[in-house]
């Protein structure tokens, strides 16, 4: 399964668009491109996941990672995940810290 | 009680995970569980097979065998043995899953998604293998 991530940085907003699998295998060179966000000065992090179709832990610990990087202030977003993906991070616990939507408007 | 078991041994790397999952998820399909059942079946097996990967042989070097089993055609059990350390996934703590993010310990999430997707989760540890007993019914 073909699986991509990209992150850019606008002021001080980061978005992350996620396709395909995060997981065991594709997780380290994820938190890898996260970790250049910790750099800038990031307030607010949105990962779009429509097209995200599967998410294991080590997917999950590379967003912890970047919230815990960017700091407490930061805020996270995750937007149009689909149902499979929304149980995992439902599961964990993640969704009690991110604003979960199904459209994000700039 | 009809039993019906398919073995796979495989070396412990994670270039084979997905052939590993594969094997998994193909049987799991066979016996009717349905997708959303199938994508929590992969998760779990995911993460204990990349415990064993990453942890199980110090030195990245030797085999995961997988045994499926089915219980009368209610109920999927997926056996995971290593001839690694001895170690017992459920002897970890559960993570504090309601402790804000920055506070979060970054383990024992993968052992904590397995308890909670699977109905039956075993370990044993005979004749110097690591027995992980993951039971998902239909």
């Amino acid at each position: 399964m073909e699986s991509n991530f990209s992150v850019k940085c606008e002021n001080s907003v980061a978005k992350v668009k996620l396709s395909g699998r995060l997981d065991a295998n594709n997780a380290p060179a994820f938190q890898e491109e996260l970790k250049k966000l910790t750099s800038s000065n990031v307030s607010r992090i949105i990962f779009y996941v429509k097209d995200l179709e599967y998410i294991s832990s080590a997917g999950l610990r590379a967003i912890i990672f970047a919230k815990q990087k960017i700091g407490a202030g930061s805020q996270v977003y995750l937007i149009g995940a689909q149902e499979a993906v929304l149980s995992v991070i439902k599961m964990s616990g993640l969704d009690n810290f991110m604003f979960i939507q199904d459209t994000y408007d700039e | 009680m009809n039993k019906n078991m398919e073995k796979l041994t495989i070396p412990a790397k994670l270039e084979n995970l997905e052939a590993m999952l594969e094997f998994i998820v193909e049987r799991a399909g066979t016996l009717g569980f349905d997708e959303k059942k199938k994508f929590q079946i992969k998760l779990a097996a995911e993460e204990a097979l990349v415990n064993v990967i990453n942890y199980a042989y110090p030195d990245k070097n030797g085999n995961i065998e997988i045994t499926l089993t089915s219980r009368n055609n209610e109920a999927l059990e997926i056996e995971i043995i290593d001839w690694g350390f001895a170690f017992d996934p459920l002897s970890l703590p559960e993570p504090n899953i309601c402790a804000p993010l920055e506070e979060r310990q970054i383990g024992g999430l993968g052992i904590h998604l397995i308890r909670k997707i699977m109905d039956e989760v075993r370990y044993k540890r005979e004749d110097d293998r690591n027995i992980l007993s993951l039971v998902k019914k239909l």
